[in-house]
């Protein structure tokens, strides 16, 4: 569904993505492993057609059509959606307006407000709060439902349990094996390997821009030898 | 200070509410110092005076400078200012440019000498207001600035287009990555803002004349206003214009040679404690 080919981008003339490949079908929980600073950010902002980085070359096909170089509401509207690196959630806009904005309340289809309350109890009882308001893990949340109102086929994630306690951590795993039993795609940039292990059925790593292992987590957690080499703190 | 000399400081600063509403909300969603927003005030006053004058009525002339303007603001910001976003540098020659061909372009066509836009017949005279006879107009003047502040407030906080421009303000590629063109709501803004600048010239170069140099005072006065509320904010601006309305009065009346230090001073003061203004939030 989602096909990532080469994909070379640079930030300036920093090269950052050096031929990056990799797939996600529908359905499918994959997780992008790597230590920080190894272009996993970068592959997900140039998926989203958000600039900086440049893609030089390379392209993203989603459903076989090529969507490189769209800009990033074409890409959006095709049902990509994403959790950015630190939520990024509207300072001065509520719980409510951030899920308004995106569908009119009174549209009944797919994800409606009322659906993400009921998935999300939390936000339901912080509707008049504003995004500068919530806690860290209403914040995650949060970030989800947005992307959840768009009703994508696919998610991309990156770090959504970044800064949170491990109780919420652990709340998050499970929202996210729930979205995935509902054949929703989902990438999952993590730092936290156990989590990401959880609820990934394939991983792929990335070092220094190239992704340099690929295979179901099943293989992967029988195999931590390549975990210490490519994760490990004092890998290499 | 009298009541009097309040009252025309409430009421000026009505006005520069109307100008500096729309200059904030450019500023703060397009990150845009549009230094042709006095230049768009002007030219609206002289659009208002001309349609007012042929009309014979001031809400034609209103109208028709709101909509004049827009469209001006339509073709600046579709056809020049998108191809220098995100270069401030640029953006800020190139509005300076355009207010200094929208002046010369003003000079030809109206002259150099001073308008007063029309007034229907109802607005003139003077009410009483506690011990003081007030010009209508002027109490005119003030329902305007509020009736402006509730239809804006109104549509920042109750429709979604409002909710995403306070989103773009926050953070615009965000907006954009969640699936709305954020080019479109630029241009509504833009030409909200341009519509809100010709409004305020009508008004205002009813009771302040157009004469050439009135596009600069406005803009320093609304830069001020924005200055001192902080970047793309409603009520910031609306305090704002109250306290350099006050301030200008105030100078005016007591220290008539530091009138322009009376509304910079605090200004800077207030900067060196809240750089972002009033109301200001980080980018």
């Amino acid at each position: 569904m989602l096909e990532v080919r080469d994909l070379h981008s640079y930030y300036g003339d920093a090269h950052v993505l050096h031929g990056t490949s990799l797939e996600v079908s529908p359905g499918e929980i994959v997780a992008l492993l790597g230590r920080n600073g190894m272009g996993k950010t970068t592959l997900i902002r140039s998926i989203m057609g958000l600039t900086p980085p440049t893609v030089r070359s390379g392209e993203v096909k989603w459903k076989g059509e090529t969507i490189t170089g769209l800009k990033p509401h074409e890409i959006a509207s095709k049902k990509i959606a994403i959790v950015p690196q630190g939520r990024r959630l509207f300072s001065s806009l509520t719980v409510t307006e951030h899920l308004t904005m995106l569908k009119s309340p009174r549209v009944k289809e797919g994800w409606t407000i009322e659906r993400v309350f009921d998935a999300f109890k939390r936000l339901g009882e912080r509707r008049n709060h504003r995004g500068n308001q919530l806690s860290g893990g209403e914040r995650g949340m949060l970030a989800v439902a947005r992307a959840l109102m768009q009703d994508p086929e696919l998610i991309l994630m990156d770090e959504p349990s970044e800064g949170l306690a491990p109780v919420m951590v652990q709340r998050l795993e499970e929202v996210i094996i729930d979205l995935g039993k509902t054949g929703l795609g989902i990438l999952l940039v993590e730092q936290n390997l156990y989590s990401a292990l959880d609820a990934a059925s394939r991983v792929y790593i990335m070092e220094t821009g190239k992704v340099v292992h690929s295979g179901t987590t099943a293989a992967l957690k029988a195999d931590m030898s390549t975990v210490e080499r490519w994760l490990g703190v004092h890998g290499g | 200070m009298n009541l009097f000399q309040v009252l025309n400081g409430v009421t000026f600063a009505a006005l520069l509410f109307i100008v500096a509403s729309g200059f904030t909300l450019i500023f703060g969603l397009l990150r845009i110092v549009n230094l042709a927003h006095g230049a768009l005030y002007l030219l609206g006053g002289y659009f208002g005076y001309s349609i007012a004058s042929w009309s014979g009525s001031f809400a034609i002339g209103i109208a028709g400078a709101m909509a004049g303007i827009a469209i001006f603001g339509l073709l600046l910001e579709g056809g020049l200012l998108r191809f220098v976003r995100g270069h401030e540098l640029r953006q800020v020659l190139l509005t300076v440019g355009v207010a200094f061909v929208i002046n010369d372009m003003a000079l030809v066509v109206w002259g150099g000498d001073s308008f007063t836009v029309p007034i229907p017949d109802f607005l003139m005279g003077a009410v009483q207001i506690g011990p003081v006879f007030y010009p209508k107009y002027r109490v005119f003047v003030f329902g305007a600035g509020v009736l402006v502040f509730v239809l804006l407030w109104l549509l920042m906080n109750k429709t979604r287009l409002g909710v995403m421009i306070r989103a773009g303000v926050d953070d615009a590629e965000m907006v954009e990555a969640c699936g709305i063109n954020i080019r479109k709501i630029y241009l509504w803004t833009f030409l909200l803002g341009a519509a809100l600048a010709g409004l305020g010239g009508v008004i205002g170069g009813a009771f302040l004349s157009l004469y050439p140099s009135a596009d600069a005072e406005i803009l320093v006065f609304s830069l001020a206003v924005v200055i001192i509320g902080g970047r793309g904010s409603l009520p910031g601006a609306a305090i704002g214009a109250l306290l350099v309305g006050l301030l200008n009065s105030i100078g005016q009346v007591m220290f008539p040679e530091l009138a322009y230090f009376v509304i910079f001073g605090p200004m800077a003061a207030l900067l060196a404690f809240r750089p972002l203004g009033l109301f200001g939030k980080t980018a």
